[in-house]
This record gives structure tokens, sequence and C-alpha cells, in this order.
């Protein structure tokens, strides 16, 4: 009998690699989405820029982090798509492969294959707001950061659906009004005051305003910082531990 | 891996429904399968094969009795038993946007084997299920059929010690059916073992070494197909036209059933001689032939159906 399996329990993360070149093959046959993915990041530059082009090296730091939430939405319509519509989560969760391994798969395949155009915007964001060394990589950790939350939150999202239409209707929402109201790319300072404790909660405009501080557009106080700072590691790291409890969890339905 | 494949005892399942009365989708399915063996799930749409199907493949939980995968309890330690298992989930497609060739070989490596081998096996099971020449055609473009094939091509690949396969062949024309049924014979034949549920009678008489049939999430029927048949009182049929007092006529033979313009006698085949003296004395044509997997299935469920 020609069996290769492994015996005895899966192995935590096992098939991320493979899962995350399926996912890059699978939708690098969508050349379209991939434009489309930049379309509402060229509008709200081009309207900065109208309005203010002083500012759009705050805006183009901002279409990064951006950019890198919407990537949650992306993983949410993906991993609702082939739940519901193909049945993929039954063929590999019924096997050797873990369920954190598909989860984080497919993030990270949906991150490969968005890099490009989000790296195409990082590299004007150094150029045009002359962003130093040191402040680029901030910028790649924290939309890293900003990625791995959406992500998770976009898979744990995906599993409460049971119909891609009303994903149409719900998906969008959570992305863009926590992506675009915030001071994601606009200065923190110009959001109301009372408001602003709020905006350092959230994962894209924190990060925003963390970077605006070293760039000069924003003068968080120390005491910020720490918000920003403490609430972005502590509510990502706890959105992604139960994205992987939740991976496990929804294997099985009951 | 010395225990059964595949053992469950008593398993339950009733599915909670808001606002309505719980649904009771398996009450008390006991069964074993063997190693090497290839064994059908019969039963009408919402009988509780797929509910069994997939507690039996990790993918739902119970509500009580036992089920083990190689001797791991399923419910307890899902993460032991998955590594021996592979399943065709019911209505499942490829992704659209890989070629069939990409979809085998990625979901291989997703399932921990080497290129080498993931490469090999990929290129035999696209082989076998005919698949060649649309190997790196986008599963967008192929056939309901072929996209099928592509499902059963994936999973077989595995050469997982258990594989479940719901409804395999939906969809597929008569040969690639055949494909399916001669791989799947080669792979018990390396030692893998299969659970298919399929409403292809002659698929599961052709495929299986036993049966079972379920019914409102009962076992009411399981052996070998003709031990099924067997069960309806006989395994020939003697087909006539119907006239008043002919059903009367032969019922002492066997169980005769009324459909339409004409009756249909069911023996054995020792008593066959003495219906065709009947028919001869009353100048009757009857047609005589072996009762199918179909027939008996009918009446078997039928009658579940009448009793309850």
């Amino acid at each position: 009998m020609r069996i290769e399996t492994t015996e005895g329990g899966a192995r935590a993360f096992r098939g991320t690699g493979a899962f995350l070149w399926t996912e890059v093959l699978v939708q690098a046959h969508e050349e379209l989405a991939m434009a489309t993915a930049m379309v509402t990041q060229t509008v709200l530059l081009v309207f900065v820029y109208i309005l203010n082009p002083a500012l759009i090296g705050v805006a183009l730091v901002g279409s990064v982090l951006f950019s890198s939430f919407t990537l949650g939405q992306r993983v949410l319509n993906e991993a609702a798509y082939i739940r519901i519509d193909h049945k993929a989560n039954d063929l590999y969760l019924a096997g050797p492969m873990s369920p954190e391994g598909y989860f984080l798969g497919m993030a990270a395949g949906v991150l490969v294959v968005y890099l490009p155009p989000v790296a195409l915007l990082g590299t004007l964001a150094v150029v045009v707001a002359h962003l130093s060394v040191g402040t680029s990589l901030t910028l790649i950790a924290l939309a890293s950061v900003v990625w791995l939350f959406a992500a998770s939150i976009g898979y744990i999202f995906s599993t409460f659906f049971r119909d891609n239409r009303a994903i149409w209707a719900y998906a969008s929402l959570f992305f863009n009004v926590f992506g675009v109201l915030p001071p994601v790319f606009y200065p923190f300072g110009f959001f109301p005051t009372y408001l602003q404790p709020v905006a350092l909660l959230m994962p894209p405009s924190a990060a925003a305003a963390l970077l605006q501080t070293r760039i000069g557009a924003a003068a968080l106080s120390t005491g910020q910082v720490w918000v920003a700072l403490l609430g972005l590691a502590g509510e990502t790291t706890f959105v992604f531990l139960f994205a992987v409890y939740w991976a496990h969890r929804t294997v099985r339905g009951t | 891996m010395s225990a059964e494949p595949l053992w469950s005892e008593n398993l339950r399942k009733v599915y909670p429904v808001k606002g309505g009365l719980p649904v009771e989708a398996l009450a008390g399915v006991s069964m074993n399968v063997r190693p090497g063996e290839r064994v059908a799930l019969l039963g009408r749409n919402g009988a509780g094969k797929t509910t069994f199907l997939r507690i039996a493949s990790t993918l739902l939980r119970p509500t009580s009795g036992s089920i083990r995968v190689f001797g791991y309890d399923v419910d307890k330690s899902p993460e032991k038993a998955r590594p021996y298992i592979a399943v065709v989930p019911q209505e499942g497609k490829p992704f659209f946007h890989l070629s069939p060739r990409e979809q085998v070989y990625t979901y291989l490596r997703a399932r921990g084997l080497s290129r080498e081998t993931a490469h090999s096996r990929t290129e035999e099971a696209l082989t076998r299920m005919g698949l060649t020449e649309v190997a790196d055609r986008l599963a967008i473009t192929l056939s309901g059929g072929q996209r099928q094939r592509t499902m059963v091509a994936t999973v077989i690949a595995t050469e997982a010690p258990l594989l479940f396969l719901d409804e395999p062949t939906i969809g597929m024309d008569p040969f690639a059916r055949r494909e399916v049924w001669s791989s799947l014979r080669n792979l018990t034949v390396k030692g893998s073992t299969i659970l298919l549920t399929t409403h292809y009678l002659d698929e599961a008489e052709a495929l299986s070494h036993r049966l079972y049939i379920v019914e409102r999430g009962r076992v009411i029927v399981s052996g070998t197909a003709d031990d099924l048949k067997r069960s309806v009182g006989g395994t020939v049929k003697v087909s006539l036209p119907n006239s008043p007092g002919r059903a009367e006529l032969f019922r002492s033979f066997g169980e005769v059933v009324t459909d339409g313009d004409g009756i249909t006698v069911i023996v054995t085949p020792e008593r066959l001689g003495e219906v065709m003296d009947l028919t001869a004395k009353s100048h009757l044509t009857p047609s005589v032939g072996p009762v199918s997997l179909e027939e008996a299935f009918l009446r078997v469920v039928g009658r579940k159906i009448d009793e309850d």
C-alpha cells in the first residue's frame, strides 16, 4: 500500500506554505481583481491631491496601511467563497492539513498576490514623503501588523456567512468604514478630539497616527503613542490567536 | 494502523432548528468497514447518508454514540484521524482558477506529500481519470463532468487509507463513471478502504463489497447486493400483463408487485419452473430477468416507509 501520510496528529501550521502557493495560483489568474483592489486608494489619493497637495505624502502612507487593511476583505471573500461555493474547506480540512495552516496560507497567499501594487504605493510614499530608512521599515512593520489583524478578522467573519450575496452587502462595509473614515488618509489632528482615543484603538488609524508622528504630520503625546502601540499589539495578537482557535473550532459543524 | 478503518455504534445526530422541532438525522447508526472494503451507503434524499459521512470524516460532531477511524475516536481526537482520510465532498468543486494538474498537485502538497510523489501521483490520477487532454486548462472552462473527475482525481491521488466519497460520479458520463470504478477498485487492491454514497444503484452493485441502506437515520438493511435482493423474496422477476385476479393467482410463489398494466412476480430460482408452468397453462407470455438492486432497494425502502 503506497500510503504517505503522517502518523499521529497534525502539526501546527502544517500545510501553510502549500496552501499559500495554491492561493497565489488561484488569485494570480484574476488580474482584474488585482487592478480593482487599488481603485479606492487611487480615488482618495486624487481627492487629497486636488484638495490639498501638501497632504499627499500623508495620504500615500495611509494608502499603504489602507491597502493592508482591505486585504482582510479579500480574505473574507475568498474564505467564504471557497467554503460556500466549492466546499474546498471540507476537501482540505478533512485531511492532514491543519486548520490554522489553511487560514494562514490563504491570508498569506492573498498578501503575496496583492503585494506588488501595495509595494508600488509604498515606494511612492517613500519618495514623495521623503521617508527615512527607519520610517520605511516602520511602515512595513505596521502595514504587516494591520494585514495580520485584518486577515484574522476577515477569516473569522467569513465563517458567519452562509450565502455569498450577503457578503457583497456587508464585507466592504466594515473594511471601508474603518479604513476610510478614521484618520488614515488625512492627519490625525483633523479628527474630532473626542473621537481621537477611538481612532487610536483602531489598527489602521493607530498605525497611521504612529507613522504621521514619525514624519511630523501629527503630534501624539507619549501616552497616545503607548495607547496606539499597545492597542495594535494587543488587538492583533488577540484577534490572530482567536482566528487560529476559530479555524479549529469551525472545521466541524455542530 | 491496525484497528478497523471505520467503526460506529449507535451514532446519533440531532440538528437543532430555530423556532422548530429538532431534526433527528441519525437515529443510532452502527456499522463497521473492514480493511480494503468498498462499502456503499444508500438511501433516499435526506436519509442521513451525508450526515454520517460528514461525522466520519471529522467535519461534523455527533450528538451521541461512538465512531472511530483506525481506532481513533473521531469526536474526541479528530486531528488523529485526519491524516488517514480523504474526502470528496458532496457538490464539491475544484478551484475554478486552477487547472486540474495544479489542483491535484497543490492538494497533495498541502497534505504533506513530497514534490516527486505529488508529481507522479498527479500525472497518474489525471491519466486514470481521462483528464490529460484538459490537464492545463482552467477548471472554469471544463464541463461539469470534467470538474467532478478533477475532484475525484484529487482525492484518489492521495491514496489515503480511508476515502469518503459523497456521490463521486454525479454528472459523469457512463465511460467516466467506469473509469472511476476502476480507479477505486485499484485503490482498494493497494490497501485503501472506501465508503461512498451514491444514488446510482448500478454503481453500488458494481463497486461495493457490501452496502448499508439508511432510511430516516437508521440502517434498515446491510449486506451484499445479493443479500439485499434475497431479502425481497427472490432474485428473479417474472413480468406479466395484468388482469383481474392475476396478482392473486401468482401470490403464492412470491411477492407480487402491480405496476400499471403489468404485474411483477419476484421468485427464487427454485420456484421459477412452477411459475413458468402456470404462465404456460394460462397462455401468458412472461418476460424473465434478474431482480435489479434498484428494484430491491425500492421494495425494501418502500416497505419501511409503509411500516412507519
